[in-house]
């Protein structure tokens, strides 16, 4: 094994990697097919991070992502449906324009409106054809009176991962009438465990991931310090900050994990202390799990990559100021160029008189 | 996250796609036709042809696109045609199982499913074997743990529940899952009786497992509390070998342990306790103010010993934790040095 050659970060293949990932994957990815959509915004996040989107074909992108809209039907009975699909499995023909097609079936998925919309951003597009009260109708359809969210209108798993989508949502199109905040804040609190971490749910195990879906959704709310007590905020600190091992790790006692470094460390930075965490170790460890041969980097070394660890793992190295990386917004999950559009979007819809306010 | 399968087993290189095997078609021979074993496509199958099969539609440009066998996609292309007339059949269930077999994380194969089991008023025990089986082979898939709950639910039977979960603990103490599944059960059913005992046994075998520590907190914070200092002491017991003739206070038997078990969560956990002591003493202005000065030098010594040498790690965290310290004991005078920030290394 070359110690040293391990140190150094190899650009090019990773945007292979991540080139390779929009293109075919074989049937042993099966199990992704529902959730397509999300390892699109892992590459193309991941190749806007390397500052290298000139690879891909942006407009074939954006047609495809909006292929995966859950549009309203003419007569609108769907509105609660509406949001992204993961992918086309449910045999909808493509379309990337309404009215929608009235299926049994069809609904959006939480996370996938979330990362739908996030990719967009990233290539540029203005948004202009998400149709954000569908959206927002769709998401008040989720929220549970306990303030979690359920992905799909049929019902799933509810819990604080989709609380993190809702809130994402609500942020990029700069409306929050899509979720009764006050709930969603109870249910975060609920789930603050006596460690000082943020299990899934009420009682739970305090988790990396779940903290960071906690933390970043209350930033992102606005009501971090509203919400938690200053002493409260120090023992999250303190939570999060023990959790580096080399790397990071999810939870205590287990092993460190590439994807913490961005789950713990975005955390970490969003409480402003990211800066006290030991740079050297967690990029030592990030480039222990980067394949030499194809690319990306996986949640240990010495495994194979996959397209969320690839990712993770660059926003891990972006957050340590790693250079020719581009900077990530912690709590958005995209890199800050893709934010500052985001931004600029707001402030035109603003000038337009609110439009994204308007509830439907 | 976000139902992403962990597929950091597999390579991502594209190899050539073996799918089903041709072989068997073309060996024909007198067994051939009468093997039962044989597989078909549905679209082969005489009693599906009244159907028209769904083929998935990318567009023109399709991006991650998998690439299916011809078994897989004749499945599925079936699967489609049965989810757009929202059939409710006996056929469509038992498609329901290829198509879980190929891809257990599509979760609207599961709620459809789920749909018919009701539709047909299919025999919950039965399905309860099926999802038992299914998990036990895929244990990290959140789609049949949410299947698993449902069927409870309808069943409003737990009784398998707690062995069928110590089952995949067995095989791994720490899936979120399992524990989460047990935890709804276990609050929904109110089957807090033998839990504690199931937490000691987890903790015999491996002490560290802090699924299980969360779990004792979480029992005994829905029976009978923390606040009952029997119960304090119980707790404090489990957590040293010793025993104790009479109860000192918490902060004299850390120090104790300091001595011979000097881990930084000890540490931490004695810095936490002055910092407290600090912070009421600015409440209640009943504290000495030489005993104030000596509470923040023993705290600031704390941070010294795990930045130097217990915790080097978090060498700027715990400098930043002491420097945060004296500004809030707003004291003048120079008290510990070194708690200037050393900076992080310039990357390379």
């Amino acid at each position: 094994c070359f110690y040293f050659e391990n140190k150094h970060f190899l650009r090019d293949r990773h945007v292979r990697f991540f080139q390779r990932t929009l293109q075919v994957l074989p049937e042993r990815y099966a199990s992704l097919e529902t959730t397509r959509l999300t390892i699109i915004f892992f590459a193309l996040s991941g190749l806007d991070v390397l500052d290298a989107l000139d690879v891909i074909d942006r407009n074939t992108m954006i047609e495809w992502i909006y292929s995966l809209q859950v549009l309203p039907t003419e007569d609108q009975a769907n509105l609660s449906r509406c949001g992204f699909r993961g992918s086309s499995h449910i045999g909808i023909p493509y379309s990337t324009k309404g009215p929608g097609v009235l299926h049994p079936y069809d609904s959006g998925h939480v996370a996938m409106t979330y990362t739908g919309l996030c990719s967009l951003l990233i290539l540029g597009d203005d948004l202009s054809r998400v149709n954000k009260q569908a959206c927002m109708a769709g998401l008040r359809a989720l929220q549970l009176e306990d303030g979690s969210f359920y992905a799909v209108p049929e019902g799933s798993e509810n819990d604080i991962r989709f609380i993190y989508c809702a809130a994402s949502i609500c942020y990029i199109l700069d409306d929050w009438s899509g979720m009764d905040i006050q709930k969603a804040i109870e249910y975060i609190r609920g789930s603050l465990s006596y460690d000082s971490g943020f299990g899934q749910g009420a009682g739970r195990e305090s988790h990396g991931g779940w903290t960071y879906c906690a933390i970043a959704s209350l930033c992102l709310m606005g009501r971090l310090e509203e919400a938690l007590s200053q002493r409260e905020l120090d023992g999250i600190r303190r939570w999060c900050i023990m959790r580096q091992q080399s790397g990071f790790h999810g939870r205590p006692n287990k092993p460190v994990d590439t994807c913490y470094s961005f789950w713990v460390g975005a955390t970490l930075e969003l409480l402003d202390v990211f800066q006290y965490t030991n740079f050297d170790k967690n990029r030592s460890f990030i480039l222990s799990t980067q394949d030499r041969l194809v690319g990306g980097f996986a949640k240990w070394p010495d495994s194979h990559p996959d397209p969320l660890h690839a990712y993770l793992g660059l926003c891990g190295l972006s957050l340590i100021g790693e250079p020719g990386l581009r900077k990530v917004h912690p709590a958005l999950n995209i890199t800050q160029r893709a934010f500052q559009h985001a931004e600029q979007l707001q402030l035109t819809w603003r000038d337009n008189g609110g439009s994204c306010s308007r509830r439907h | 996250m976000s139902g992403v399968r962990d597929i950091s087993s597999e390579s991502v290189e594209v190899k050539e796609d073996r799918g089903f095997d041709v072989e068997a078609e073309d060996r024909i021979g007198d067994g051939y036709f009468l093997d039962p074993t044989r597989y078909i496509f549905y679209k082969d199958r005489k009693e599906w042809a009244d159907l028209q099969p769904v083929t998935q539609d990318d567009g023109p440009n399709p991006v991650v696109k998998i690439a299916y066998s011809e078994k897989f996609s004749d499945v599925y292309d079936y699967f489609r045609a049965l989810l757009k007339n929202d059939e409710r059949s006996n056929r469509a269930f038992a498609l329901t199982a290829d198509a879980i077999e190929l891809n257990a994380a599509n979760y609207t194969v599961w709620h459809y499913r789920r749909v018919l089991l009701q539709a047909l008023s299919k025999d919950l025990r039965e399905e309860m074997s099926y999802i038992t089986a299914i998990i036990e082979e895929q244990p990290k898939n959140y789609q049949v743990w949410h299947h698993r709950r449902m069927v409870v639910e309808w069943l409003n039977d737990p009784s398998e529940e707690l062995e069928f979960i110590a089952d995949i603990l067995s095989q791994d103490a720490k899936n979120y899952h399992a524990w989460q599944h047990r935890q709804w059960v276990i609050q929904e059913f109110k089957l807090w009786d033998n839990e504690l005992e199931f937490v000691e046994s987890l903790l015999e075998e491996d002490v560290r497992n802090n699924s299980a520590w969360n779990q004792r907190h979480f029992v005994i914070s829905h029976t009978t509390g923390f606040s009952d200092p029997a119960i304090v002491e119980r707790e404090i017991q489990m957590l040293q070998d010793q025993g104790l003739s009479s109860p000192p206070s918490l902060l004299e038997r850390v120090l104790e342990l300091k001595e011979t078990h000097c881990s930084p969560y000890l540490l931490a956990f004695l810095f936490d306790c002055y910092e407290d002591i600090l912070e009421n003493s600015n409440k209640k202005e009943n504290m000495l103010e030489e005993d104030r000065k000596e509470t923040l030098r023993k705290a600031l010594d704390i941070c010294q010993l795990l930045a130097q040498e217990k915790d080097t790690i978090r060498k700027e965290y715990w400098l930043f934790l002491g420097r945060s310290l004296k500004n809030k004991c707003c004291l003048s005078e120079p008290m510990v040095d070194g708690f200037e920030a050393s900076g992080q290394q310039e990357n390379s």
